[in-house]
């Protein structure tokens, strides 16, 4: 047949590749197999039919006993050698448990802490940055000229967005708003249902610029009606029943004296958990515009401001156009207007005299730097341990250097280890993050969640490579450079160098530790210190709660009742927040004043019995009083601000108040009016005119809760439809140092866990020393040595190498303690004993491990150690 | 290694391989199998099963000479080993104890 002497030629590509993939024992054989059956079906059903069926067995052969193996046939041998160098990590992992155990320890929750921090960082980055606007949002900021210094402050004059709108043509809308703790939570009623909710005021284009998206209404309408509101989504819910029912309905809002009916124009979603606002409700500026009346002009500062500039706008040029801006609107004005992205608010908040000074973004970098030293001390462990057990190596790497091995090729194997190390180590430590997340969140207060984004897996890729090749580039060095032939003639002697090096990563080690130890005993000192400290008032047993509804309109008959009821030290109400600070004014001037210097007071209305409530103590003059008359035109100065002003002996005199002479009646004792990060600034107090924003109550210690109960039934009485939400002062307080709570409690998780990880590395060494000097140990028993002088020979090093530590530690960690503790006004002093009780801490963990370890080789009975020989 | 039972599959290849005897090569196993039991097999399920029994040691093989069909390719010619015989008849052995366990319900009341 004609068909039978010449060559079948089934698809050409698919017989290629069978003779690519297929095992090359077999590849012959099959091959005549599948042409032998591939002519038969050309003859029989036609040449279609038969490429069809040779495809189908082709592919039918792509099976895993056909295929070849990737081993042994490569020109180079890049396979083969992976293959055996993860066989040899994984053998050297199960020899040397003790080591490989301290690595995976030490590594793994070294990684953990790396990626919590991570995860942490990332979260604080990502505040405010959700906007779609996000690149051209600016919020306003002035810098005031005070007494030869510049204050930064973010309040704003009210008239400042509507004239920027205009007169700058880079900007494209600018608005106003009110942060929401000026009114506190503020009662809404629907019905007979009142809720107390945090709000803002804000300008009408609000919802353009920020990006918090509406369920019901647009962004551009819903607050150009004067009595509109805008109610997040779980507000409306729980006002109206749904968001859906919500819209178009009407609410009765209250704040302080003020009160008004809202019509519903819109419902936001709840907001999300990484925003620094804080609302639960908008109404429009223009309505608050109309609380201030004439409180609204360019030497007022009653708002904040926030502008979207056009694409492409530098700042530099719009600051050069901002800075003159108010000044140019009032003669008098001493401030300099300069806009700051509205996203670096969050980490950037602090200025001192006009300049940038940190802020949160301290904190991040600071985690970060503890991050990396973690890490490196895990690191160190892993490299530590590879050296020092390199004399039992020594024998491997001369029979393969012997053989033929390269130096590449022995590096290449060290770094597979250390890489499976990492790899092992990483997926253990992603468990643990997995596993302490929710308490993590509890510490610092986020929600952050592991989501396994792209992001996170590229840093990961390159945590774990990193890692790997710093705790992997010296062990690999170190150990491949072995002579050959030195080696196997056991010639092989550590070099200098190495034990240097090997010295001087346990004292870099335990230098951070005990860094990290000074760090946390101070950190802990200082807000002990400053939540103890003396105030100069006394904050405890001292209830606050708003001055609402009825109460705000008969507060003398209200406060008078309170005064007289069971458990009621004393009461009185104030317009300050006194934890937060509160008003402040530059209109005081008395005889002598530099007219060029403007000084700013705090100012505080007051009611009577407002000093004996919190307990300030007066130095000269007496308190407001109902035995005299106009009190209105007294006033009450602090000690610091009758210093500035010089005046020697102030009872009876007069100083100028905006435009009005007032007579100082009292001096009061210095106090803190606000967080211990400031001085204690100049200020005053005057009688209250109008209604108080708290009230504030000293009650007695004995059955707070009865008494508790009977003031709110008082305030019931007065407010039928309110419910009595009250706090302590002391808690109010302490939530002021929120921030450096967080960072407490981290700190002292994360010295615990370097020290732990050095502990571990110190532990390891030990172990491996004495496992070396096993039989020396023996000798020196066998002739007579006690155990105690054993335990000696063995720590007599290591205890060098931690006093070396402590003495490298202490002056870097007092120079890095006293620049955090330069960020507060009043500090702890830096005493020696922080330091020697850190140093002592470390020599004695220190002394624990290697004591455990040198008792454990000095007790071995020496037949056993030299019978072998 | 425990002892090592052959599945059904590998068991029908062993005895066409045998019924061959000196002429069993992959088209001709394939071809025998297609034609007695009526069950397609592609080469690819046939090849695997036949390296893994000559691996067990119940086959052996070797290469035939080269002819100018199949493209000049060599065939392969597989025998059953002792071992292989011993395991065939361990099966058979086997498969017929359990067959003759099967009580027989009421061997006359059929007849």
């Amino acid at each position: 047949m004609k068909s039978s002497q010449t060559m079948p030629s089934p698809p050409l590509v698919w017989l290629k590749f069978f003779r690519w993939f297929c095992r090359r024992d077999c590849v012959e054989d099959v091959e005549g197999d599948l042409l032998e059956r591939y002519e038969v079906r050309l003859n029989i059903e036609g040449k279609h039919a038969a490429d069809r069926y040779f495809i189908r067995d082709v592919v039918k052969l792509f099976r895993p006993g056909m295929i070849k193996s990737f081993e042994g046939n490569q020109k180079l041998n890049y396979y083969g050698m992976l293959k055996h160098n993860l066989l040899v990590s994984f053998r050297s992992f199960r020899r040397y448990k003790t080591a490989f155990l301290i690595n995976l320890i030490g590594l793994s929750t070294g990684l953990a802490c790396a990626l919590f921090i991570y995860l942490w960082v990332e979260d604080e980055y990502a505040v405010d940055k959700f906007h779609a606007h996000d690149r051209q949002l600016y919020q306003v900021l002035l810098h005031h000229e005070e007494s030869g210094t510049l204050n930064t402050g973010t309040d704003t004059p009210g008239l400042l967005a509507a004239a920027l709108e205009e007169e700058i043509p880079e900007i494209v809308a600018a608005i106003h708003s009110t942060p929401s703790f000026w009114f506190g939570r503020m009662p809404l009623t629907h019905k007979e249902n009142t809720i107390k909710a945090s709000g803002q005021f804000v300008g009408p284009r609000y919802f353009e610029l920020f990006s918090f998206p509406l369920i019901h209404g647009s962004a551009a309408e819903v607050l150009q009606e004067k009595y509109s509101i805008v109610l997040s989504e779980s507000l409306a819910t729980n006002l109206f029943g749904s968001a859906e029912a919500a819209v178009g309905q009407t609410l009765d809002w209250s704040a302080r004296h003020f009160a008004d009916r809202f019509q519903v124009s819109g419902v936001f979603e709840d907001l999300p958990n990484n925003t620094t606002e804080d609302f639960d409700f908008v109404l429009p500026f223009e309505y608050f515009a109309d609380m201030l009346g004439e409180g609204v002009n360019w030497g007022n500062y009653n708002s904040l401001t926030y502008i979207m500039v056009s694409e492409n706008t530098e700042l530099t040029d719009l600051n050069d156009k901002l800075s003159g801006f108010i000044k140019a609107k009032r003669e008098d004005s001493n401030v300099i207007a300069f806009a700051r992205p509205y996203s670096e608010g969050y980490l950037y908040s602090k200025y001192e005299n006009g300049h940038q000074a940190g802020g949160r973004i301290e904190y991040v970098h600071l985690f970060t730097a503890i991050s990396i030293f973690i890490l490196l001390v895990a690191c160190i462990n892993f490299m530590n341990l590879s050296t020092a057990k390199a004399s039992r190596k020594t024998k491997e790497v001369g029979v393969k250097k012997a053989i033929g091995a390269s130096r590449s090729a022995l590096i290449a194997q060290f770094m597979s280890e250390s890489f499976v190390m990492t790899l092992i180590s990483i997926l253990m430590a992603l468990g643990m993050v997995a596993l302490l997340l929710p308490q993590f969140n509890t510490v610092t207060t986020k929600e952050i969640q592991l989501v396994f984004d792209g992001p996170l897996l590229l840093n990961l890729t390159i945590i774990l490579f990193l890692t790997a090749l710093v705790a992997g580039s010296y062990p690999a060095l170190y150990l491949s450079k072995f002579h050959a032939a030195q080696v196997l003639k056991g010639q092989l002697r550590s070099s200098i160098v190495e034990f240097w090096v090997r010295k001087g990563l346990v004292v870099f080690q335990f230098s951070l530790s005990i860094i990290l130890i000074v760090a946390v005993l101070v950190v802990h000192q200082q807000i002990e210190f400053v939540q103890n400290k003396n105030l100069g008032y006394s904050k405890e047993n001292v209830i606050l709660f708003p001055n609402e509804g009825k109460i705000a309109e008969k507060q003398a008959d209200f406060l008078s009742q309170l005064r007289n009821t069971v458990g009621v030290i004393d009461a009185s109400a104030t317009t300050h927040t006194i934890v937060n600070g509160g008003g402040y004014t530059t209109g005081v001037s008395w005889e002598g004043k530099n007219p060029d210097v403007q000084t700013r007071f705090g100012n505080m209305s007051v009611d009577f019995n407002f000093l004996s409530t919190l307990g300030m103590e007066l130095i000269k003059g007496r308190t407001f009083s109902q035995d005299f008359s106009s009190e209105h035109e007294k006033l009450i100065f602090n000690e610091t601000a009758i210093q500035l002003m010089g005046i020697d002996d102030p009872i009876g005199k007069k100083v100028n108040l905006w435009g009005q002479d007032r007579e100082i009646i009292g001096v009061a004792k210095d106090f803190h009016f606000e967080s211990l990060h400031e001085p204690i600034t100049p200020m005053f107090f005057k009688m209250l005119s109008g209604p108080a924003q708290t009230i504030v109550v000293k009650i007695a210690p004995q059955n707070q809760f009865e008494t508790i109960e009977r003031i709110e039934r008082l305030f019931q009485e007065f407010n039928p439809s309110f419910s009595f939400n009250f706090q302590f002062l002391d808690g109010e307080y302490q939530k002021q140092y929120a921030a450096e709570n967080v960072v407490a409690i981290l700190s002292r998780y994360f010295a615990g866990i370097t020290i732990l990880i050095s502990c571990l590395g110190l532990f390891g060494l030990v172990s491996f020393t004495a496992e070396r000097r096993y039989r020396e140990i023996g000798i020196r028993k066998a002739l007579g040595a006690t155990s105690a002088s054993i335990v000696r020979l063995l720590s007599v090093d290591f205890n060098r190498m931690i006093l070396v530590a402590v003495f490298i530690a202490i002056p870097l960690s007092y120079y890095l303690v006293d620049m955090w503790l330069a960020g507060f006004a009043y500090t702890i002093d830096l005493s020696w004993h922080y330091f020697v009780l850190a140093g002592l801490a470390s020599l004695l963990i220190a002394w624990v491990t290697v004591a455990v370890q040198t008792m454990k080789a000095a007790s071995v009975n020496p037949v056993k150690s030299l019978r072998s020989d | 290694m425990g002892k090592t039972y052959l599945g059904e599959f590998e068991e029908i290849v062993m005895l066409t391989v045998a019924i061959l005897k000196g002429d069993a090569y992959g088209i001709a196993i394939i071809n025998e199998m297609e034609e007695r039991l009526g069950r397609s097999v592609s080469i690819g399920s046939l090849q695997t099963v036949l390296r893994r029994l000559e691996e067990k040691g119940y086959l052996t093989s070797a290469l035939g000479e080269a002819t100018k069909v199949r493209g000049g390719k060599r065939k392969r010619y597989y025998e059953v080993t002792v071992a292989g015989q011993r395991i065939l008849d361990e099966t058979k052995d086997q498969r017929l104890s359990l067959w003759n366990a099967i009580p027989r319900l009421n061997p006359r009341s059929s007849s």
